[in-house]
């Protein structure tokens, strides 16, 4: 019933409801599943979700948040004031006829409501119940306050970002909330598969901290191994005690490039077809992979990154990148938004697809981030402030596996 | 604690993954699944091996592509199979495998299924219900599906490295291959759902997943904003759009060991009162321009300035207490030593020893989550290669003793 009101019938999830409570840190995860057909109803405050009002803006007006657009497509929308006993009991109700729930309160905040997990398990027995955290529900820091920044601090992947005379980088936007949140809906789907076995759904305990300290690489390995504390450094590849270079200035922005000895015939190779004269010796240079002792003075490095870098001040990223990677040279361009946007691999995907908004109007979007033969990723819009509030809380039922 | 606790649930159970994914993501995807309980199967080969089996680090002396440990980190948990793909009866192994799997993984460069006879429409031959999820670089179709990379180098295609680093300098991106850890649960989730939708409807299909697709969902608005205003997001250093002050300031312990810097993140105005009273800032709190957040973002260099004058006569350990008695966002920019000695990772026994034939007893990674019912037994180490081969020849694809030591002989299992 609900996934036919929702448009969503032939997604690998279209029998599942999700409700989403979450804050910013869980929005990524049931927009996921709501791609993989599920009806996610995400219930808001009266007045809207705070992050409605959150930036970047489509228009000058505080009501036309691409945030949302883009963190809530195909999600729809119930208001419920969870200071209310009635909505909370409505909540409560709707529990019943979903199969997860979302949230990302302080441990005990929900409870607190009587919207924990122990409330709900015996009245909504097959629930998914999944909490999203900074550091999980129980611990020294549970309680700690944190935000997307602290995610990336405790984990200790900024320790291996940044310039080493600088401090210690965040990755830019949110993506410790972003990552978080996708682990979560690993876990949701891990959870499910345990439900068809038990019958029962089960509390989900998600650690933003546990996520990012995931991210690390090698590093902790060297430091348990051998004691090495790897450090940031910059452009470059940070790996135990030493680091290999990965960024070089281009004509007009920036190329992520390796130089692996085992691709240097190949750059050679390249330089020349591109008339650059390249005068390192490639056969030598190419050996050090295979010999393995056998290392460049510093004299010699230093000649060969000055050969590498005029070559590639002299053009530019995209056309470094097609001319490289057609001589196999593991080059990428470090590309902006707006080279995403005008990507001709993504295009030449469809990965950008239109939708009509009912807050922004016709809007560009990005679509599926993976292609699924029988069950494709749906892009719907991202719903208007209880939009399908009737619809949701007058449906009791609880959504039935629809097959084919 | 009840049994689960000690047992483990495995809830994958009777599930087997033909694994023929390497490096990163697609190992770090199928672990999951073995970590509760699928049956995961590393198609593997000496003479084109995992690269991190190659790589570090290992035990001193230790030059086998059983050492490294950051295979390990990937691999518990599974079983690993010798075969020579490209050898003509390589491939006839690898369909009898597939013939018993309900899941088929890879991470080739695209066309080399398909060269050895192992695309989705003849994998589907052998197995009709069969999921088999690519994961490549870039997809398998497009200008760029062939073209070649890897974590490190995938993130600046993905937009992340572009807007990581200071707004004076060249980006630097994330020293890691970071995107390895957004398109793994793209993966996962992709994969599981369709096993479910396989569980409903018998029908099994085929995942085309681009690494590059999946890791731009983590850049938030990003990508929305430029396809639709054609603004451009640029680096910003630590500092946040929405909240101020925000950054990493140097701390005042002793830096023989390293340097220690701590995070403040103020969320709230409330959050920035607190800061000022513990910083005993009187002209902070007196400021009407700093009472909310634009005034305190268009003051950043000078909020910056007084907290790192402050920060730089405390101790790491101080700070994260004062603040975070008050409820203010902080915390130490933990390095790798930081975050393997972390008392909230520990109460979560986050690091899970696995006592490994060639490299020893070491800790690695746990999954985020931890589930209440059915949590996981504890993986067996990563498997030496090839060390599942007989079980998997004789087994599974139902070779006699004869013809699997005839299979030696000819170079197929390597």
């Amino acid at each position: 019933m609900s996934q036919a009101t929702n448009g969503a019938s032939n997604g690998a999830l279209s029998p599942y409801r999700v409700i989403d409570l979450t804050a910013e840190i869980g929005g990524l995860s049931s927009m996921v599943l709501a791609g993989l057909g599920a009806d996610v109803v995400r219930v808001e405050p009266p007045n809207g979700h705070p992050t409605r009002r959150r930036g970047p803006m489509l228009r000058e007006d505080s009501d036309s948040s691409l945030y949302w657009a883009q963190m809530n497509a195909g999600k729809r929308s119930v208001t419920l004031d969870l200071a209310d006993a009635a909505d909370r009991e409505r909540l409560r109700a709707l529990c019943q006829t979903a199969d997860f729930l979302f949230e990302s309160d302080a441990p005990g905040t929900m409870a607190s409501r009587g919207l924990g997990y122990d409330d709900l398990r015996e009245r909504a027995p097959q629930l998914i119940y999944v909490s999203i955290t900074p550091f999980g529900q129980t611990g020294p820091k549970s309680m700690w306050a944190a935000s997307d920044l602290i995610g990336h601090v405790s984990g200790g992947l900024s320790s291996l970002v940044g310039d080493p005379d600088r401090a210690p980088l965040r990755p830019s936007v949110e993506q410790a909330y972003n990552i978080t949140a996708l682990n979560a809906g690993s876990a949701a789907m891990i959870a499910l598969h345990a439900r068809n076995l038990t019958g029962r759904g089960q509390h989900v305990d998600v650690s933003m901290q546990a996520a990012m300290a995931n991210t690390l690489g090698n590093a902790r390995l060297y430091y348990e191994m051998d004691g090495i504390i790897t450090e940031r450094a910059g452009g470059a590849r940070a790996f135990a005690d030493r680091a290999t270079r990965i960024i070089y200035p281009c004509a007009d922005g920036y190329v992520a490039f390796v130089r692996v000895p085992a691709s240097m015939l190949r750059l050679h190779k390249w330089m020349t077809a591109e008339g650059a004269d390249p005068q390192f010796d490639a056969e030598r240079w190419a050996s050090i992979a295979i010999a393995g002792n056998v290392l460049p003075t510093e004299t010699e490095v230093v000649e060969l990154e000055a050969e590498i870098e005029q070559f590639f001040a002299a053009r530019g990223a995209q056309a470094l990148y097609e001319s490289g990677q057609n001589f196999n040279v593991m080059i990428c361009p470090v590309n902006t938004m707006q080279d995403i946007v005008d990507s001709p691999q993504l295009n030449a995907r469809e990965f950008f697809e239109e939708v009509d908004d009912p807050a922004l109007g016709r809007i560009k979007v990005p679509g599926a981030p993976l292609k699924m033969s029988a069950t494709p990723w749906q892009t719907r819009p991202a719903p208007l402030p209880g939009q399908h509030s009737r619809d949701v809380l007058s449906d009791r039922t609880h959504p039935q596996p629809v097959g084919d | 604690m009840n049994n689960n606790d000690v047992l483990g649930a495995r809830v994958f159970d009777g599930i087997r993954i033909a694994d023929f994914a390497w490096v990163g993501v697609g190992p770090n995807a199928t672990m999951q699944m073995a970590f509760h309980g699928a049956e995961v199967i590393r198609v593997e080969s000496s003479h084109r091996p995992d690269t991190f089996r190659s790589s570090g680090p290992r035990p001193a002396g230790q030059g086998s592509l059983d050492a490294s440990a950051y295979f390990a980190k990937f691999n518990r948990g599974k079983r690993s199979v010798a075969i020579n793909l490209p050898h003509p009866r390589g491939a006839e192994v690898a369909r009898r495998l597939i013939a018993t799997a309900d899941i088929v993984t890879e991470s080739f460069a695209p066309g080399f299924m398909q060269r050895i006879g192992l695309s989705y429409e003849e994998v589907r031959e052998i197995k009709p219900d069969v999921i088999m999820c690519s994961m490549s670089m870039e997809g398998q179709t497009g200008p760029h599906a062939g073209f070649r990379g890897f974590g490190l180098t995938l993130q600046a295609t993905a937009g992340v490295t572009g807007v990581t680093g200071w707004p004076d300098r060249a980006p630097v991106g994330t020293g890691v291959a970071y995107t390895d850890w957004v398109a793994t649960h793209i993966g996962i989730i992709g994969i599981l759902s369709a096993l479910d939708h396989r569980r409903r409807t018998g029908e099994g299909q085929y995942i085309d997943l681009s690494q590059l697709e999946a890791s731009t969902l983590v850049l938030d608005a990003g990508v929305i904003d430029a396809a639709n205003t054609g603004r451009v997001a640029r680096p910003l250093g630590n500092r946040d759009l929405r909240h101020a002050p925000h950054g990493v300031y140097p701390c005042a312990d002793d830096h023989t060991s390293g340097d220690r810097w701590v995070a403040i993140a103020v969320t709230t105005d409330e959050q920035w009162r607190k800061l000022a009273l513990i910083m005993d800032r009187q002209d902070w709190l007196e400021s009407q321009q700093l009472c909310y957040a634009a005034g305190r973002l268009a003051a950043q260099d000078d909020l910056d300035d007084g907290i790192t004058r402050w920060t730089s006569s405390q101790t790491v350990a101080d700070v994260e207490q004062f603040l975070q008695a008050v409820g203010i966002p902080a915390h130490r920019a933990s390095n790798v030593r930081d975050a393997h000695d972390d008392p909230q990772l520990a109460h979560r026994n986050h690091w899970w020893t696995s006592d490994h034939a060639v490299i020893g007893e070491m800790s690695y990674e746990s999954p985020a989550w931890r589930l209440s019912d059915t949590p996981p037994p504890m993986p067996k180490p990563s498997p030496l290669l090839g060390e599942d081969s007989e079980y998997v020849y004789r087994k599974l694809c139902g070779y006699s003793e004869e013809e699997f030591q005839q299979l030696i002989v000819d170079g197929v299992v390597e």
